[in-house]
């Protein structure tokens, strides 16, 4: 069988930088909010709803219409916060109340999506200028070197702030200790919607960026909900670095698979690598290396 | 004097569980206070329901005149943060310390103010000479530290922006009793100035002395408040 090594380069970075995405946003309200937040893919769908409402009355720029899929990710994360975070984290049996509470967020507002506008699914503008270039004997179209560049940038960006800032130290602290950060006056309920926010952000970026993927449709985010806690479960929750080497993992996988065997195999070979990752590591590929909530 | 801390009436605990009992307790500015009690009796729930740490209180609690108690909370404080910044600082027990962060990273985190967060260089200076051991650990994982040296990271956090009481939950507990001889000597340098201090600890003998006043905390109630060198407690152990 022959395989093409720098087509196999692109899609696995393609699609690592894009699980990256959501894993990483999983993974941080995890450890530091300590709720599965399966609202995730929610803000995913949403995200792509806002930039669509952008490129229909705005402009069809694809800066204006990413920016417009980020602004809205920021905002239904700072919504799912304030109605499953704020009023439930200092109550007991939080771990469970905030799960359910997110998956109703995610039933009800996907029901809302459908209901506002319709099952069929929207396409977004091109965000890239269209045409590309050789890498060795694979062809990359803009969209796709666009798409893995807007990625790791933000992904850079948003970890350099979490080590740099102050908000970013709080963000640390909470994501170690709760009470103890709580201790050196951090207040946890600001910075947990801080975190939902740029989180949220996070997914929007994706959403746009998957949009000629996975196209703008009520419930787009399932699977890219279901591969971010993948991903983020096989990385270690809570680890950012298990995320990112976990994505880059998945990315690979799916690509060999989609190679080797044929698209409809992924799922398949992504759950068998992460069933046999976590028997042999149990709290992911970084559980060990960083210390993690619980 | 003026009064740091007035405990009026206060009763504390978790669920079902009452711990504390109808406690009074005032802190007068300049004061080193220290609580003893056997474990099970009380201290920390007093500290941590000072810090709107348990699970539901009555009573109340002035800091600095302004009333904080009456909080209820089963998670990581809903109210903890505000209570800190109104002058608090809480050195638990297990210190919560944040383990994959570097000790410089605790330091920063403990300057929550706004003046302590611009003067955190210079008074990094000075918890390291407080704490000199720590000078060479700066950038290392506090999850790597020994016993000692995390309760003096979780000291220094403390002592980091400019809280007017210093609560301190057992500083030697688990410790040689050289190295936990050697922080309580150190607590002891650190200038008050208008705030005041409040340790608890079991073993009596650490603070006897040291201190300006003791207290006895007894199956959730206070005795005492006789000043510590008159050697009152002192006889009955």
């Amino acid at each position: 069988m022959h395989i093409d090594f720098y087509y196999l380069a692109v899609t696995t970075v393609t699609l690592a930088s894009i699980y990256g995405l959501l894993a990483v946003g999983i993974s941080i309200i995890w450890s530091s909010l300590g709720m599965i937040n399966m609202a995730h893919g929610f803000t995913f769908a949403v995200s792509g709803y806002g930039a669509w409402l952008v490129a229909q009355n705005i402009s069809t720029n694809g800066v204006v219409v990413l920016a417009g899929g980020v602004l809205t990710g920021m905002l239904s994360g700072a919504v799912i916060g304030g109605l499953a975070f704020v009023p439930l984290y200092d109550k007991p049996n939080f771990a469970v109340r905030s799960l359910i509470a997110t998956l109703a967020i995610a039933l009800f507002g996907s029901q809302c999506l459908l209901w506002a506008f319709g099952p069929r699914v929207k396409a977004l503008p091109p965000i890239f200028p269209t045409g590309g270039f050789k890498f060795g004997t694979a062809s990359v179209s803009y969209d796709r070197l666009g798409a893995i560049v807007c990625s790791i940038v933000l992904l850079l960006a948003m970890l350099a702030w979490m080590k740099r800032s102050r908000r970013g130290l709080e963000i640390r602290a909470m994501m170690q200790n709760p009470e103890g950060a709580a201790l050196v006056g951090v207040g946890l309920r600001s910075t947990a919607i801080a975190v939902m926010m740029v989180t949220g952000g996070l997914a929007g970026l994706a959403a746009v960026l998957l949009s000629r993927t996975y196209f703008v449709s009520p419930f787009a985010g399932a699977i890219p909900l279901v591969k971010g806690i993948i991903v983020a479960l096989a990385g270690g929750l809570g680890s950012l670095a298990g995320a990112l080497i976990a994505a880059a993992l998945l990315g690979l996988v799916e690509a060999l698979t989609a190679v080797g065997l044929g698209g409809r195999f992924v799922l398949i070979t992504q759950f068998l690598v992460i069933i046999i990752i976590l028997l042999i590591r149990p709290r992911g590929i970084a559980g060990m290396l960083e210390r993690t909530r619980e | 004097m003026s009064e740091v801390l007035r405990i009026e009436n206060l009763s504390a605990g978790y669920d079902a569980l009452g711990v504390l009992h109808n406690i009074d307790f005032t802190v007068q500015a300049g004061e080193r206070i220290g609580i003893i009690g056997l474990n099970g009796h009380g201290k920390s729930t007093l500290l941590r329901a000072i810090a709107g740490l348990t699970g539901w209180q009555s009573g109340s609690i002035k800091l600095n005149g302004v009333e904080i108690g009456g909080v209820r909370s089963q998670g990581p404080g809903r109210f903890t943060h505000q209570i800190v910044r109104r002058g608090l600082a809480l050195m638990p027990q297990g210190d919560a310390l944040f383990h994959g962060l570097t000790v410089a990273d605790h330091l920063d985190s403990g300057a929550y103010t706004r003046r302590a967060w611009r003067e955190r260089m210079r008074r990094r200076e000075r918890m390291l000479e407080v704490f000199p051991p720590l000078a060479k650990l700066l950038s290392v994982p506090v999850g790597r530290l020994s016993g000692g040296e995390r309760r003096m990271v979780s000291l220094a956090r403390g002592l980091m922006a400019d809280a007017s009481l210093l609560l301190i939950d057992e500083p030697s507990l688990g410790l040689a009793p050289k190295i936990s001889k050697g922080l309580i000597e150190a607590l002891m340098r650190i200038d008050l100035g208008s705030g005041a201090m409040v340790i608890a600890e079991q073993n009596l003998s650490r603070l006897e002395g040291a201190m300006t006043r003791l207290v006895t905390l007894h199956a959730g109630k206070l005795k005492g408040g006789a000043a510590a060198n008159m050697g009152l407690l002192g006889g009955h152990h």
